[in-house]
């Protein structure tokens, strides 16, 4: 089911959530809304889901308004940051509790609840845990449980808030890899919402970023990481050096002319340059401008502090680039650039 | 100096056995606690214990009589009765109180808090003089309930009212940081599975407040059948009539009868150790649950 966004607007008494925010979700796409916090991405995710309503703007669920309709009636599985999972119920009850709130005529019979719910706890390698209580599962398989929960209802629309948010590094990744193949499996049109850069771009077919309740960039992982549409995706999306310039004849001056970088596109005049640290070439030099200041390692890949008058930089490599280049902490260098965006300020 | 600070072999203190560096000598632990003891036996256990030795004094025939006498009977069917009214009102508002608190941001919300516990903060004898006030014959709406033939003070209605006044906060008290603890997120979670608010309400709220509604309706419970204060001024001590159990125990008091006073009285006492055995049991039984709720 396609969701359509048009014009949404929000507002906590003078905080402005969402300014007018237009957004087409495809059917049967894997969505995700990033940002900073305060973005206001959670909050358009709790609009679809009528948890929330808003102060202008409309909303189609697969082509029909929805705004007018409230939660139960719109078919949408939600997953919480936090699960929300019923605290006094199994986790068989959990998950079946969407069936057995239905009205009299729709409601499954107990034997068909069973049926389904196993197969959701199948699903989801929960089976053995069916009779046990949220407290007593760690917070990877109440994850499950919150989605098998969601699932139950057979939703058109999967709505998940920060769902690998509250969990342990390695949980998440293992996670992360299970959500993306189930998706695959089952087809259901998600969204979720993250403002874990590398979720987002491992996870989604398509990535939303939002800032300060506007959508400042909408496009596949690949797009959006390697052209940013605007100085805050970029930085927002991985690391970055920054660098305040001026632009003259498309060649980027920083400082007192320490550093000249080409530049592309008709920036003219004060700008800023943003360079990743992996197109930061180091080679070194006895005479060079910059200082590297230190050196650390982590697992396969080298992070490099550089001192450029003043101006902390970060360029990065595998460790063994480094060792070919043979630098050390202290060691003074030249710095090259392959490739940076310029913003004009 | 750098010969000075090098560094030695450690050394090993040897610690005495059965002491560990945390505890404090002997003598002291001994006194905190005899301490303790004595002044909870003085204070707690001994009036306890005095409750129902002068009670049984004349033994346990007199003790029956005082208990079967017809005001002692009347005494008490009517404490039962102001507390089956009050109780389940308080327990109503409480829960609706609490819910309104903990699940909504609406204008006054802070008014409404400081409102419930204003019966905590007014002395029970004041409580009852408002309703005299109110519903007295000299009172505010006198002359309307006389002309429509009720009569509120000096009768149960005016007891049941003093009553509900002084046990308010009770039920609320302990549901608002409980459900302000739980948040909204479960509701929510019901409410897009497709249930209704009534269906949430039932099946998600209720079943995780359960025991701190029930702790509350104890103490509410208790305090309704123990009030003094309140209950005095609006009840004109009729014998027999509009005398609760407390009033009952002091008039006995009065007319120096004093094995009634504390037959009577050993009831309210039993009242309060049910009451705390009921309480302690819940939380062994369901300790977990309890906290769970709370997680």
């Amino acid at each position: 089911m396609a969701i359509q966004v048009s014009g949404i607007t929000k507002r906590f008494n003078d905080f402005t959530a969402l300014d007018s925010v237009d957004l087409e979700v495809k059917s049967g796409e894997l969505l995700a809304l990033l940002g900073p916090s305060g973005s206001g991405k959670t909050t358009l995710l709790r609009i679809m889901a009528g948890l929330e309503s808003p102060d202008g703007g409309g909303l189609l669920l697969n082509g029909e308004e929805a705004l007018g309709l409230k939660p139960r009636d719109r078919q949408v599985g939600f997953v919480f940051q936090h699960y929300a999972l019923f605290r006094h119920m199994t986790v068989f009850d959990n998950v079946a509790f969407g069936l057995k709130v239905r009205p009299r005529g729709e409601r499954p019979g107990s034997a068909e609840i069973k049926r389904r719910v196993t197969e959701l706890l199948e699903l989801v390698q929960l089976s053995p845990f069916a009779g046990r209580y949220p407290a007593q599962l760690s917070g990877g398989q109440r994850q499950r449980v919150a989605l098998a929960r969601a699932l139950a209802i057979e939703p058109k629309v999967l709505l998940l808030d920060e769902p690998f948010g509250a969990l342990d590094a390695k949980v998440r990744k293992e996670l992360r890899r299970w959500l993306r193949k189930l998706h695959d499996d089952i087809h259901i049109t998600s969204v979720f919402v993250t403002h874990d850069q590398e979720e987002a771009l491992e996870l989604a077919d398509r990535v939303v970023v939002m800032n300060q309740g506007r959508i400042e960039q909408i496009g596949t992982p690949a797009e959006v990481y390697d052209h940013p549409a605007s100085a805050f995706v970029y930085e927002f999306l991985g690391q970055v050096n920054r660098f305040d310039c001026t632009v003259e004849g498309g060649i980027a001056r920083v400082g007192d002319g320490a550093l000249a970088i080409p530049t592309q596109g008709g920036v003219q005049g004060p700008a800023v340059a943003y360079v990743r640290p992996h197109d930061l070439g180091v080679t070194p030099a006895s005479a060079g401008p910059a200082r590297i200041s230190g050196i650390h390692v982590v697992g396969p890949d080298a992070r490099i502090d550089i001192d450029l008058a003043g101006l902390s930089l970060e360029a990065e490599m595998d460790r063994e680039r480094l060792a070919t280049l043979g630098i050390a902490a202290g060691d003074r260098c030249a710095i090259h650039i392959d490739r940076a965006r310029v913003f004009a300020r | 100096m750098p010969a000075d600070t090098s560094i030695t072999a450690p050394v090993s203190i040897p610690v005495p056995p059965g002491r560990s560096a945390l505890t404090e000598p002997t003598w002291v632990r001994a006194l905190l606690i005899v301490g303790a003891l004595l002044f909870l036996a003085l204070f707690l256990l001994l009036p306890l214990v005095a409750v129902f030795a002068e009670a049984l004094r004349r033994g346990f025939g007199a003790y029956w009589l005082a208990l079967t006498e017809p005001d002692a009977v009347a005494a008490i069917k009517l404490t039962l009765i102001v507390a089956a009214v009050s109780v389940p009102a308080n327990l109503l508002f409480g829960v609706v109180a609490s819910w309104c608190v903990a699940k909504f941001d609406f204008r006054g919300k802070n008014l409404l808090i400081t409102l419930i516990d204003l019966p905590f903060s007014v002395s029970p004898v004041i409580s009852g003089l408002i309703y005299v006030l109110l519903f007295g014959m000299n009172g505010f709406f006198g002359s309307y309930l006389r002309d429509m033939g009720v009569q509120i003070i000096f009768a149960v209605p005016g007891l049941v009212l003093a009553t509900i006044f002084v046990t308010f906060p009770f039920v609320a008290r302990e549901l608002i940081p409980l459900m302000q603890e739980q948040g909204s997120d479960e509701e929510e979670a019901a409410l897009v599975l497709g249930a209704s608010g009534w269906q949430t309400f039932w099946r998600v709220t209720i079943p995780n407040i359960k025991w701190g509604l029930l702790y509350g309706v104890l103490l509410c419970n208790a305090r309704a059948m123990g009030e003094f204060g309140a209950v005095s001024v609006v009840s004109g001590h009729v014998r027999g009539e509009t005398n609760t159990m407390p009033l009952h125990v002091e008039i006995l008091y009065n007319e120096y009868n004093f094995v009634a006073a504390f037959a009577v009285a050993s009831l309210l006492a039993m009242l309060a150790l049910v009451t705390l055995v009921v309480k302690t049991a819940l939380e062994w039984r369901f300790g977990d649950e309890l906290a769970a709720s709370r997680h």
